[in-house]
């Protein structure tokens, strides 16, 4: 138990020690969201597209239609709900407001009535700007009808867009790629120690060589936690990605993930004599995943015969998992799927670890 | 003789390469025992299979009365090992790897304790990255003794090293001897050998050609003197041999070690020969037997080619 606390500590001291480790887990994936981030935002348009269904059609609720039309920041479309939801799904609209039959009867029978505005509840700028605007103009057109208290309310109603922004698509993959590499890469350090004569030299002690990957274990889950969080707290700064699922799942599937990945660079590990052989392995088995699991771009665009090379590799149900709990992306696979392949590659590969690492 | 180390009929082969073939030897509770060879003899080969990080092909090891095979940790936990050439941790202070190591034992000696064993107070607080070779050894050492071992093992603890550094090295070993711990050690420094070792175990191809106490080789071997010199030209075998007192020739490399019962008349035919001959004797040199000798007279060969 000591042992396991002064490993661990002499892990993170390592490792806070090195600029380079430093760069490549935490620097980098935060780059890369800056980077990606910049490229992909949209441009902050100064009109917001909103939908308008009139299902009173009377002449208070086309009053009510013009004073919305006189916003100018509103970019307003007319048309019948199942058009308008469609659009705000897609992500054409952010916000779609439904003035309901028989408005204009019960305002004129001084009895209250019910606006709707459904926005996608993913997108700050609906919550932020879209919704004060809606309750101002509704509460402006209140007054000018009646001085008695309030007839008009406004009911607030989320509605998930399917339409993900791309910044929204890339930040849990980004995470997704970060554990990957976090995992992979304990391969790097155990070959250099095992070069090295380190793993020698601790078996002339009485460490358990049980202790000795347990600690490592524990590092790398720590700084796979830190570099989520750090990741989602970027994102959601500067790029107001939004965390919409539960945080216990969230870090179920960071661990998870990590733990999987860290299994393969161990698996990869007992293949490789020396860091020169060990670094070509790990480029070639991270850049097809990088770019072929669906990090950058949906897996929708590849070619047909590519799929079963993206349905193997564990970075696509790692990303897709991680993109369904963050952004509530549309699943690839259902969360049990993902769980159950990545499960699945952490046990294969922890088998394959123990079976063929050596420590000399 | 209670052996706190028994080895019976060691054999180890890599592939056709037979690296230790049949060694048997004991070492006893609180000598220096020290493995005497050139690099590739086996010393290290053996070293490890004693201190239990390889396995033998055959043969027995029993260490402080145990197995190594059955009992390796707890033989781990009582004894101090320090592998040649060794790098570890780099990015952690020389401070932090000596209390890390500690942790990995059931008692350890305190780190101000080991940092003045192998006098790297001054450097405590450095990363093991940016120690001299020197330090680094040292450090390696003082890695090997945290545990307050009661039997130190060292393999090739000064190769390398500048005579400070070396001078730090054999304190160690005589704090270690004060104390009454057991040393292991090997070099193919014979200085070292018969400075440090109480009894010295001399290996040859994988085999122990001799062992006794240092003295008792030499004595064993030689009651002669030798002669020693550089020759530019060469003078046949025959022509020394029959120098007065000559009781032995060995020449190798243009260095001719002449070995006599009758040292000032040996020297006096040889001047004379080399005159006659018209050659030059350089860097002529009289001394007693060394164990250098001794592994010159029994294999042909000096230890450092």
């Amino acid at each position: 138990m000591k042992a396991l606390l002064k490993l661990l500590v002499a892990h993170i001291k390592q490792f806070s020690r090195q600029r380079a480790a430093l760069f490549w887990t935490i620097a980098f994936p935060i780059f890369f969201i800056l980077l990606f981030g910049a490229l992909f935002s949209r441009s902050d348009s100064t009109t917001f597209s909103v939908g308008m269904v009139n299902e009173d059609n009377s002449s208070l609720s086309q009053g009510l239609v013009m004073a919305f039309k006189n916003v100018s920041a509103f970019d307003v479309h007319e048309g019948g709900w199942d058009a308008e939801s469609d659009a705000l799904k897609k992500g054409d609209r952010r916000a779609v407001i439904v003035i309901p039959a028989g408005f204009e009867q019960s305002i004129l029978q001084k009895s209250q009535d019910t606006v709707t505005v459904y926005y996608d509840a993913t997108e700050s700028t609906s919550q932020q700007v879209v919704l004060p605007i809606v309750h101002q103009v509704v509460g402006g057109f209140d007054r000018a009808i009646a001085d008695a208290p309030a007839l008009i309310q406004v009911e607030n109603r989320t509605l998930q867009s399917r339409h993900l922004r791309s910044i929204d698509y890339l930040v849990p993959g980004i995470l997704a790629m970060a554990l990957m590499q976090l995992g992979i890469f304990a391969a790097a350090p155990l070959v250099v120690d095992r070069q090295n004569r380190v793993l020698k030299r601790l078996g002339a002690t009485p460490l358990r060589r049980s202790t000795l990957v347990i600690s490592t274990v524990i590092f790398r889950l720590l700084i796979a936690v830190c570099q989520a969080a750090l990741i989602i707290v970027i994102a959601r700064l500067v790029f107001h990605v939004p965390m919409l699922g539960n945080w216990f799942f969230l870090v179920g599937v960071v661990l998870l993930g990590t733990l999987t990945f860290l299994s393969l660079g161990f698996l990869m590990s007992a293949f490789a004599k020396t860091e020169e052989t060990v670094m070509p392995m790990l480029m070639v088995v991270q850049f097809p995943m990088m770019f072929l699991s669906g990090i950058f771009f949906p897996v929708d665009m590849m070619p047909e015969f590519m799929r079963p090379i993206l349905n193997a590799m564990p970075l696509t149900y790692l990303g897709d998992s991680l993109r369904q709990i963050m952004v509530g992306a549309t699943p690839l696979h259902s969360h049990y799927i993902n769980l159950a392949v990545l499960g699945g590659w952490f046990l294969a590969c922890l088998i394959g670890a123990v079976r063929f690492f050596r420590w000399e | 003789m209670a052996g706190i180390i028994g080895v019976r009929g060691l054999c180890k082969s890599y592939g056709n390469l037979k690296a230790v073939q049949d060694i048997s030897f004991t070492v006893v509770k609180g000598e220096v025992f020290g493995m005497l060879g050139p690099n590739g003899a086996g010393k290290t080969t053996t070293m490890e299979i004693v201190e239990g990080l390889r396995e033998s092909d055959s043969g027995s090891v029993e260490v402080l009365g145990l197995n190594i095979k059955r009992d390796s940790r707890h033989i781990k936990a009582r004894i101090g090992v320090q592998l040649q050439a060794t790098a570890l941790y780099p990015y952690l202070t020389v401070s932090e790897v000596l209390d890390l190591f500690g942790s990995f034992f059931p008692k350890a000696l305190p780190v101000e304790q080991l940092l003045g064993l192998v006098k790297l107070e001054d450097s405590r607080r450095k990363l093991c990255t940016h120690l001299s070779g020197g330090q680094q050894q040292r450090l390696s050492v003082a890695l090997a003794l945290v545990n307050d071992p009661e039997i130190l093992f060292l393999d090739e603890p000064t190769a390398g090293l500048d005579p400070q550094a070396r001078h730090s090295i054999w304190e160690v070993v005589e704090f270690a001897r004060q104390r009454e711990k057991t040393v292991f050690l090997t070099t193919h420094y014979m200085e070292e050998a018969e400075r440090l070792c109480d009894r010295v175990a001399i290996i040859d191809y994988g085999q122990i050609i001799a062992t006794d106490r240092p003295e008792g080789l030499i004595a064993q071997n030689f009651r002669e003197e030798a002669i020693e010199f550089d020759l530019a030209h060469r003078i046949e075998k025959e022509g020394l041999g029959g120098l007065a007192g000559a009781a032995n020739v060995v020449m190798e490399n243009g260095k001719v070690t002449v070995y006599s019962t009758l040292v000032s008349a040996t020297i006096s035919a040889l001047l004379e020969l080399a005159k006659k001959r018209n050659v030059q004797l350089a860097d002529l040199r009289v001394h007693r037997a060394t164990l250098e000798d001794v592994f010159l007279k029994l294999t042909g060969r000096r230890i450092r080619d």
